[in-house]
């Protein structure tokens, strides 16, 4: 049932979490990071990003590290697909915001 | 061993490492519980990076509110069934990519059924209320709040002295001739006779009566109200005491003022010596011939509600 490069229902924080991805779209950020950008709570934030996620819209891995020498875990790394990035440029250009800076 | 016993005992610094302790055990274990409830096939993955950006977050009350947040990304995701769709592919390597289908279902509309149904039974409550009276009974058990209005009661201020009028006739005193007689000695070198008789000294005249005007509280005093307890007004007390002040040429308290008369309640009488306190230095003082003296009065304060 449905696939890759479905639509995304948008809600205003659904934006938020693009917008903190498209302040640098080739940027790789985790969750804390996108939290920190966007201000949302967890509760709101991981679903969206599983979301997007399974819309094509991002791609995530683990970040490559070692935690021992790292002294801390490895984090889940989010970044926008170049479907994404058109995608999130269309919605925002629809809304009359133009691609955040 | 009571809990004060225990705070004596231990260090606060420890007794603070070993809560933050519990707190940060708390949070991790919330964490994994709310990784561990979603679907199996992401499980393992939330649980890594939410612990993860749990490692990232600083402050105790954030860490909190990240793991209690994770509970509700937990129950949100589960409903979304994402998780039938979308292959977890967390791995030692850590370097694949994922990618998924979605899954979309209609989470909110259930969430805002349940709002709406909430608040249309609220409101019919709220209509039943309204329509059988239960809102005029519960009224009526409510007692009404106490209107509380206190009216300042200072003593009846005397008239204002009539001008002095000066008393320009001349007092003439009264002074006794003195009368001795002297004998004349008829030889120089002897006296003769009865001593002389000293002069009588005049009668002391009666005490001139003063016009003395007794002070009282005077302009710039304290409101009554400012010094009514606030116990007292929840209780409804009322009263009148008379304070005993003594008050210089200036108006200052020369001394502490007592309650001579008590209002019958112990509240307001402190209220009253309060407020005779406060006012010290805006006393009217105690007048003689129009000077103003040192001089001690009493004065009554009235504690009571206005209509």
């Amino acid at each position: 049932m449905g696939g890759p490069n479905r639509d995304v229902r948008m809600s205003l924080q659904t934006l938020r979490v693009l917008e903190a991805f498209l302040e640098n779209p080739t940027e790789q950020l985790s969750g804390a990071d996108v939290q920190k950008r966007s201000g949302l709570a967890s509760g709101t934030l991981y679903p969206i990003l599983l979301r997007l996620e399974s819309a094509g819209w991002f791609v995530s891995r683990w970040e490559s590290i070692d935690p021992s020498s790292a002294g801390r875990p490895r984090r889940r790394l989010y970044r926008l697909t170049p479907t994404g990035l058109a995608r999130a440029s269309e919605v925002f250009a629809s809304f009359g915001r133009g691609v955040p800076a | 061993m009571n809990s004060l016993d225990i705070r004596a005992a231990l260090p606060a610094a420890a007794v603070s490492d070993e809560a933050l302790w519990w707190v940060e055990a708390f949070v991790r274990r919330l964490i994994q519980h709310a990784a561990r409830n979603a679907p199996p096939s992401l499980s393992q993955r939330l649980e890594e990076e939410w612990l993860a950006d749990l490692a990232a977050r600083r402050g105790q009350m954030s860490r909190l509110r990240l793991a209690i947040g994770c509970c509700w990304a937990t129950r949100v995701i589960t409903r979304e069934h994402v998780a039938a769709n979308v292959p977890a592919t967390a791995s030692a390597t850590g370097n694949e990519i994922m990618t998924a289908s979605a899954h979309y279902d209609s989470s909110f509309v259930p969430r805002r059924t349940t709002a709406v149904v909430l608040i249309v039974c609220l409101h019919g409550v709220l209509i039943y209320s309204l329509a059988t009276g239960l809102v005029h009974k519960m009224a009526a058990v409510i007692p009404p709040l106490m209107q509380v209005g206190v009216t300042e009661d200072v003593p009846a201020h005397h008239p204002p002295p009539p001008p002095l009028q000066p008393n320009l006739a001349p007092t003439r005193l009264e002074v006794p001739e003195p009368s001795f007689t002297v004998d004349a000695p008829s030889d120089a070198d002897t006296l003769r006779g009865a001593p002389l008789e000293q002069p009588q000294p005049p009668p002391p005249s009666p005490p001139k009566a003063l016009n003395r005007v007794p002070g009282g509280p005077g302009k710039g005093f304290p409101n009554t109200d400012d010094y009514y307890p606030a116990a007292s007004r929840r209780l409804g007390e009322k009263g009148i005491a008379s304070v005993r002040v003594c008050v210089d040429a200036s108006g200052r308290l020369t001394a502490d003022p007592m309650i001579t008369q008590s209002s019958g309640s112990t509240r307001l009488d402190e209220g009253a010596l309060t407020l005779a306190k406060a006012g010290s230095g805006h006393y009217r003082a105690t007048t003689e011939d129009g000077r103003p003296v040192n001089a001690c009065y009493p004065f009554r304060i009235r504690f009571e509600f206005r209509d």
